[in-house]
């Protein structure tokens, strides 16, 4: 046991050497990503119509055997990097414009990842990123942006492949960090939101931050899953989950102790079952998910089992695909359930309180208490074009619905003035103070919108695209939705984006 | 729990430690890894076990050439043939491969048998027939028949057509006529002398053909 307990400790240097390397090295032009350099392949081999992350039949076939195909690479590594420039539409309606929109209207170098894995050996193969933000954290006394780099994804699998003209059987154990980043579609919680914007307060109303089907952990824990893929028809995945402390800290690395999710024990479950089918060019799966999260409220107390909520999550998702050059025609569905159970501590603690933030009703009266429960539908739709794996587009409809809880209401009516007022000076003596912007009156969270996109990928690693995002519903109302006037069009934002990889 | 997820860690660091598994090996730079290996293990996912491919985006190898495979496996490579499909799926995946295992996937896929494919229109069928039997005269194309064969079944370096995917030979009857990314052979000059709707009726035949046993 002492061997790979010592061993494992080494693992966050030996990555973090390999990540200076990548980037003192200089990468020539001609240098590919990590699994084309292995595959020899194009892009589009793996990525529908090259859209990273978008997987072909043939890309998921490549990750459920492991990654194993092809030629082990010499420096198994590649970068990618972006930037991006945001719009909202209202800036006005806001306290504090500088603030609450920080970084509007002008370009931010978003910051960037280093993937390492790729073949290990026949049966292993690995796909590793670590990520930094740019804008990670900003200094309250001088405004300063700091960057921070983490461990992203991690999806480390063992995978073997009976075939014969009978039968296929892929079967795999994938050691992951992130409940569904072992899945090969797209629809999954862990991929169907991809294109990167670095976390500044502009980015708040991006379509990255519009509602996506989620999972109940959240990334950075740590679990194994063994999956099954039989005869190109029946796919299923069933596995669990910890906190990735210990010898899984690795799959944690860059965070600080309160930074890391931390599950209660061992039994955190995610499960999914996907039926597809492949006809001429189009390809299409049915599917299931669902995991369940034990979690503590504060991160760093985990020793009051009083203190757990859990989460569950339960999801159904389809996706179509036809594939055929020049185009590239994808259709995807996701829906997600989430049932949050508050903990023993959070129920007790709000037992009369009414508003945990101290609003009242408009006729002065005390509001409900905080629910004990609390539930979200979070539908995605999305429909994309790729041509010639060059332009494409995209049309996206997310619907969010869900319980009104108090808890969830960040604006409100004072109890000493009667009003809805942020009084961000402190001049009316208010003891509520309700927020501009992200201000939720209603205490419902349904969120409404489109997300238009279209993009262009001049060479098959750099990808430059536009998205903007209509919100027709935020934080449980049109207009209005934080009881000082903004609404929800208000949020409506513009967002370009560069893309790059070596 | 805390076992198992041991066990499994330090399984990875064992199995990582390099043993290898001949038997169904991924591998294409290892040239012990037995052709028939690398057909259901790599070569399946886009042209199918049997060589019977499901995406028209892939041809379908089962009952080609052998000859005609091992030669274009030999182009891709050597990088000599450059049509945008066969650099961006083939060059990386044949560039190890050695003489032994590309004629042992030549042979695999030719030994498999073929499965009819989608039909398709009727007129179109009966036009693409009389153009693969007798060509088209008047711009003096020759018929396909003399070279791919009565029943398009190939013969050594001339492929085997039939029951292959309409789209993949539009494709490559386009590449033939509009570039020189597959040189040196009588096609560039035949696809020259072919109309778009004289391709796709032609192709269409092929597509459509009956299995003959
Ligand atoms: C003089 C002999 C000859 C004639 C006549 C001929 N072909 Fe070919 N054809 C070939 C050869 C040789 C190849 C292989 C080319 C290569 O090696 O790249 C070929 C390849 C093809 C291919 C590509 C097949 C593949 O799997 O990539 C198509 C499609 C094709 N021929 C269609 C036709 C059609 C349609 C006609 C009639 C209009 C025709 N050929 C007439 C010799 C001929």
């Amino acid at each position: 046991m002492e061997m790979p307990r010592s061993l494992l400790r080494k693992v966050p240097l030996v990555f973090g050497v390999l990540g200076t390397a990548a980037t003192m090295f200089p990468v020539d032009s001609q240098a590919l990503p990590l699994f084309a350099r292995q595959t020899g392949q194009n892009c589009v081999a793996c990525h529908a119509g090259g859209q990273f992350p978008e997987l072909t039949p043939y890309g998921r076939a490549f990750k459920l055997t492991g990654y194993t195909i092809g030629d082990r690479v010499k420096v198994p590594l590649s970068v990618m990097a972006y930037g991006s420039y945001t719009k909202v539409s209202d800036t006005s309606k806001s306290d504090n414009p500088a603030g609450d929109f920080a970084k509007n209207s002008s370009p931010v170098i978003g910051g960037g990842s280093v993937f390492a894995g790729g073949k290990i050996t026949d049966n292993i193969g690995a796909f590793i990123q670590w990520t930094y933000d740019n804008y990670a954290a900003q200094d309250p006394n001088n405004g300063a942006w700091h960057g921070h780099s983490a461990m992203d994804n991690v999806d480390i699998r063992y995978a073997d492949r009976f075939i014969n003209p009978t039968r296929d059987f892929i079967f795999g154990v994938s050691l992951n960090n992130n409940p569904s980043v072992s899945d090969v579609w797209n629809t999954s919680a862990a991929w169907m939101q991809y294109v990167p914007g670095a976390g500044v307060p502009a980015n708040q109303f991006n379509d990255a931050a519009t509602p996506y089907p989620g999972n109940s952990s959240g990334s950075n824990v740590a679990g194994i899953a063994a999956y099954m893929y039989l005869n190109k028809l029946l796919y299923a995945e069933l596995g669990t989950y910890r906190t990735a402390n210990g010898i899984f800290s690795p799959l944690s690395m860059g965070l600080n102790n309160a930074g890391t999710t931390k599950l209660q024990g061992n039994n955190n479950p995610y499960w999914r079952l996907a039926v597809t089918h492949e006809w001429g060019p189009h390809n299409i799966m049915v599917g299931t998910s669902g995991n369940i999260a034990h979690l503590y409220d504060d991160p760093t107390i985990t020793s009051d089992p009083n203190s757990v909520y859990k989460i569950l999550s339960t999801g159904l998702d389809a996706q179509y695909q036809y594939i055929l050059d020049p185009h590239t025609i994808t259709a995807q569905l996701a829906y997600m359930r989430q049932k949050t159970n508050y903990s023993a501590n959070t129920v007790a603690g709000n037992a009369g309180l009414g508003s945990p933030f101290g609003f009242v009703a408009a006729d002065g009266s005390l509001l409900a208490d905080p629910n004990s429960s609390d539930t979200t539908n979070t539908f995605r739709a999305k429909l994309s074009y790729v041509f010639q794996a060059k332009y494409g587009g995209s049309l996206a409809y997310f619907n969010l619905t869900g319980t009104t809880n108090t808890a969830n209401q960040t604006s409100g009516y004072d109890p000493a003035t009667g009003l809805i007022t942020s009084d961000p000076t402190g001049a009316l003596g208010a003891t509520a103070l309700s927020t501009r912007v992200n201000g939720n009156l209603s205490g419902n969270p349904a969120t409404r919108g489109f997300t238009y996109e279209a993009f262009w990928m001049p060479v098959q690693y750099a990808r430059i695209g536009v998205q903007y995002t209509a919100y027709s519903k935020y934080n449980g109302a049109s207009d209005n939705y934080d009881g000082m006037g903004r609404n929800a069009s208000d949020n409506n934002t513009l967002f370009f984006y560069v893309w790059g990889a070596y | 729990m805390k076992e198992i997820f041991l066990t499994l860690v330090v399984g990875l660091a064992v199995a990582g430690s390099g043993c290898s598994n001949i038997e169904r090996s991924r591998d294409l730079a290892n040239p012990n890894v037995p052709a028939a290996v690398t057909a259901a293990q790599v070569c399946s996912n886009c042209h199918g076990v049997d060589g019977n491919s499901v995406s028209p985006n892939f041809p379908r190898l089962a009952a080609q050439q052998s000859a005609y495979i091992v030669a274009q496996l030999e182009n891709f490579r050597g990088q000599h043939r450059a049509d945008p499909a066969g650099f961006e799926y083939m060059w990386g995946l044949s560039h190890h491969l050695t003489d032994a295992q590309i004629k042992g996937l030549a042979d695999y896929f030719s030994r498999q048998a073929a499965q009819p494919n989608a039909p398709v229109d009727a007129k179109l069928v009966a036009a693409g027939k009389v153009i693969y039997e007798n060509g088209l005269p008047a711009k003096e194309a020759p018929p396909c028949i003399a070279c791919h064969g009565p029943k398009a079944e190939g013969l050594a370096n001339f492929p085997r057509l039939a029951n292959q995917h309409q789209d993949y030979l539009i494709k490559q009857l386009q590449v033939f006529q509009r570039t020189d990314e597959r040189p040196n052979t009588p096609m560039t000059q035949i696809a020259h002398l072919l109309s778009t709707e004289e391709m796709k009726a032609v192709t269409g035949y092929l597509q459509s053909l009956p299995i003959d046993k």
